[in-house]
């Protein structure tokens, strides 16, 4: 028998407190099996995901899971230090975004030997299963899919005469609109302004990109936004701003880097328009007395997709775990027991599990429900998802975010802070590569 | 050797566990640094041996360093003179025999103890938010305050205020210095008909250098150190455009936000030779101005 340390460790414990335990006569419970799982998260979702522990654990006396949550700020931080200590928890939680880098340097183990076995996808969308597989493998399970969402005040709307068909349409606004109802809006709500600026928000900058035709990288993972881009949506937003649409630039300036959902215009009161991921719709609503509207992120008139429907968060298995079996057990637990799928509810998203998204249609809350209305909304008006960004994306994104700034501090001029902004995305690419 | 582990072994044995924390702890982790800062290593595969490649890069390619040592100097030049400044004179009012004086030593003393806690950066920036107390303060007086935490220009004096609010501990070094000065001195000046001015520069500065000299290298090495506070007020992130990207919050981030290691390790060092090089320049300074009692010239 191999032994690692981990394991060693385990033994060694084991041996000593059975020891320990038989000597006073006591008999040991079976559940020697311990897994981890470790997910970012907020009070609503650590609720319902300790709810889903309890409920597997209950379940499956021989297996253990132990539950571990950070907010999203800290949590791939702790996972590095994890990382480089070699005690990853058997299951993480991965995001669309970042979970390349850990698949390209062997954090992330495949799953294709458990499926049929002790991991059942049978139910899973063909969709979801194929945004998990990179390099013809299958590394993560999805457990919830996203979006682009623009949330929207409807009583702030509502003041301005505005709501979703009379002057708006939140399956197909331009930007054209978002000025237009932006500037009517702050005239008709004293002191609040009609829209949040994304002069910084990359996530609306990269459906700007795919709706003028542009793939964000190449297949040599060369970054393709050119500095005309960059300009185009800068001024975009600068023309937006100065129609009086959004708060003054130094007072957005502060809001640029992923600000926390208590900052958002739509939630602070201060704006009556942000531009966020459609799983916080729940989370959001409960922060926010008036009703919140949902639409897609704006679009040039030619319409062409912008947003795509991608996985929210993953479930992964990692290098480090020290029980395979019982991990990828409670995996499959997480997207198809009907009594943990119904704890967790669409908080992470939509379930990728038809039978787990049948289930719960008959039990959703008000929120919930427009969270489904959304999704069949925009069906047929999103792209496809493009293969998962190389290393380093997420560092082109920050410093998006600090050329943005400058923008928005009216400090550097538009056109050489995109030429700066294009070339250190180019060198980061290459840095990383 | 048998009589020197007699003599002293059973010191030693109770020293084991002290050398066996420094070694696993500080001096083990700080030598794989500096083997890190040659390397690539992202963490995931195992580090990869370049050279000097990273302090190439760092001195002639990395913008964002070199911006790093700009944020990082500024602070430690404009807060530590501040500080000691702001402590040697609170230092002497309290020294003036203030009825209940333990009680404002106390108070006063207060912001150092909470100073470096995640709780004060956030109530920092709460002060200083656009609708915070500051700007409500300023508004009474007629003056519209800036965005202080969203604009380059005044984030770093937000950080500067906040570290001089911290000034109880060389406040108390400064408090016991001036307690040791012979008041003798203070008495045959006031006979000579010296005024107030003239006997804080000539009796108090001179005879208090030791203790200046004190405080300035440890506040200094201190400010070269911040961290956490910084890390609060910028959201982790040196915002708004780097202007609060301390050399330490960058490693931080290069470290564990971008996967690299060994850069980061190679910054590590390089803020230690910076750190030593000051301190180093304070003590050869320290020959031309600081007089210790005992010493004859």
């Amino acid at each position: 028998m191999t032994m690692n340390r981990r394991k060693f460790l385990a033994t060694t414990a084991a041996t000593t407190g059975a020891a320990a335990l038989s000597s006073v006569g006591t008999v040991a419970l079976a559940q020697d099996r311990q897994i981890r799982h470790f997910w970012w998260g907020n009070p609503e979702r650590d609720r319902r995901t300790f709810g889903v522990i309890d409920v597997f654990n209950g379940k499956h006396d021989d297996i253990e899971v132990i539950g571990e949550t950070l907010g999203f700020g800290d949590y791939f931080q702790k996972l590095t230090t994890q990382v480089a200590g070699g005690n990853m928890p058997d299951v993480i939680q991965q995001g669309y975004g970042i979970i390349f880098e850990y698949i390209e340097r062997g954090a992330i183990l495949p799953l294709d030997e458990f499926v049929g076995n002790t991991l059942d996808v049978s139910n899973m969308d063909q969709s979801a299963l194929d945004a998990g597989t990179f390099n013809g493998q299958l590394y993560a399970i999805s457990i919830g899919a996203n979006s682009h969402m623009a949330l929207y005040n409807t009583e702030m709307y509502a003041a301005a005469g505005i709501s979703a068909g009379d002057g708006f349409d939140p399956f197909g606004w331009t930007y054209d609109d978002v000025k237009r109802i932006g500037v009517e809006v702050a005239a008709a709500n004293e002191g609040k302004y009609g829209t949040d600026d994304n002069t910084g928000n990359y996530q609306n900058f990269s459906d700007y990109i795919a709706q003028n035709g542009v793939e964000m990288f190449n297949a040599d993972g060369e970054y393709q936004v050119t500095a005309e881009l960059v300009i185009a949506w800068w001024e975009l937003w600068k023309d937006i701003r100065e129609a009086g649409a959004t708060p003054a630039g130094k007072a957005s300036a502060g809001l640029v880097a992923n600000p926390p959902m208590a900052e958002w215009g739509v939630v602070s009161g201060n704006t009556a328009t942000s531009y966020v991921w459609s799983n916080q719709l729940v989370g959001a609503q409960a922060l926010v007395e008036a009703k919140l509207g949902a639409a897609m992120f704006p679009n040039t008139p030619a319409m062409v997709p912008g947003s795509v429907v991608q996985p929210s968060q993953f479930v992964c298995l990692t290098r480090d775990t020290v029980d395979a079996e019982a991990a990828t057990t409670y995996m499959s637990a997480f997207v198809n027991d009907p009594d943990m799928t119904d704890i967790l509810g669409l908080e992470r998203g939509i379930p990728a599990n038809s039978v787990a998204r049948a289930a719960l249609q008959s039990k959703l809350s008000e929120s919930e429900a427009a969270s489904v209305a959304f999704f069949d909304g925009i069906r047929g008006k999103t792209a496809q998802l493009p293969p998962p960004a190389p290393s380093g994306a997420n560092e082109i994104e920050q410093t998006f975010q600090r050329a943005a700034t400058g923008v928005l501090l009216d400090q550097d001029s538009i056109a050489e802070s995109a030429a700066n902004f294009v070339r250190q995305a180019a060198f980061i690419r290459r840095r990383a590569g | 050797m048998l009589k020197f582990l007699r003599k002293n072994g059973p010191g030693y044995l109770f020293l084991v566990p002290w050398f066996i924390g420094f070694i696993a702890l500080a001096l083990g982790p700080i030598l794989v640094s500096l083997y890190l800062a040659f390397t690539k290593y992202d963490i995931f595969s195992p580090p990869e041996w370049i050279g000097l490649e990273n302090f190439e890069f760092m001195f002639l390619y990395d913008d964002r360093f070199l911006n790093s040592l700009q944020v990082t100097f500024t602070f430690v030049f404009l807060s530590v003179p501040g500080k000691l400044v702001f402590a040697l004179i609170v230092a002497m009012v309290l020294d003036k025999g203030i009825r209940g004086i333990g009680f404002y030593r106390a108070l006063f003393y207060l912001p150092s103890i909470l100073g470096g806690s995640i709780a004060v950066a956030i109530l920092w920036r709460q002060l200083f938010d656009y609708d915070g107390i500051v700007n409500a303060v300023l508004a009474k007086v007629g003056i519209q305050g800036p965005y202080w935490l969203n604009d380059p220009d005044y984030a770093l004096y937000t950080l500067i205020i906040l570290a001089m609010w911290q000034f109880g501990s060389p406040m108390l070094i400064f408090l016991a210095g001036l307690r040791s000065i012979s008041p003798e001195l203070y008495e045959a000046a006031e006979m000579d008909g010296t005024s107030k001015f003239k006997q804080f520069y000539a009796i108090t500065i001179p005879l208090l250098a030791p203790v200046i000299f004190f405080n300035l290298v440890l506040q200094m090495i201190d400010a070269f150190k911040t961290f956490s506070s910084a890390f609060v007020i910028s959201g982790g992130s040196g915002a708004p455009v780097d202007s609060l990207n301390f050399i330490t919050l960058y490693l931080y981030n290069e470290a564990f936000t971008f996967f690299r290691m060994g850069y980061a390790s190679a910054l590590a060092w390089v803020l230690l030779v910076i750190i030593a090089i000051f301190t180093g320049i304070a003590f050869y300074s320290s020959r031309y101005w600081v007089y210790y009692e005992n010493e004859r010239d």
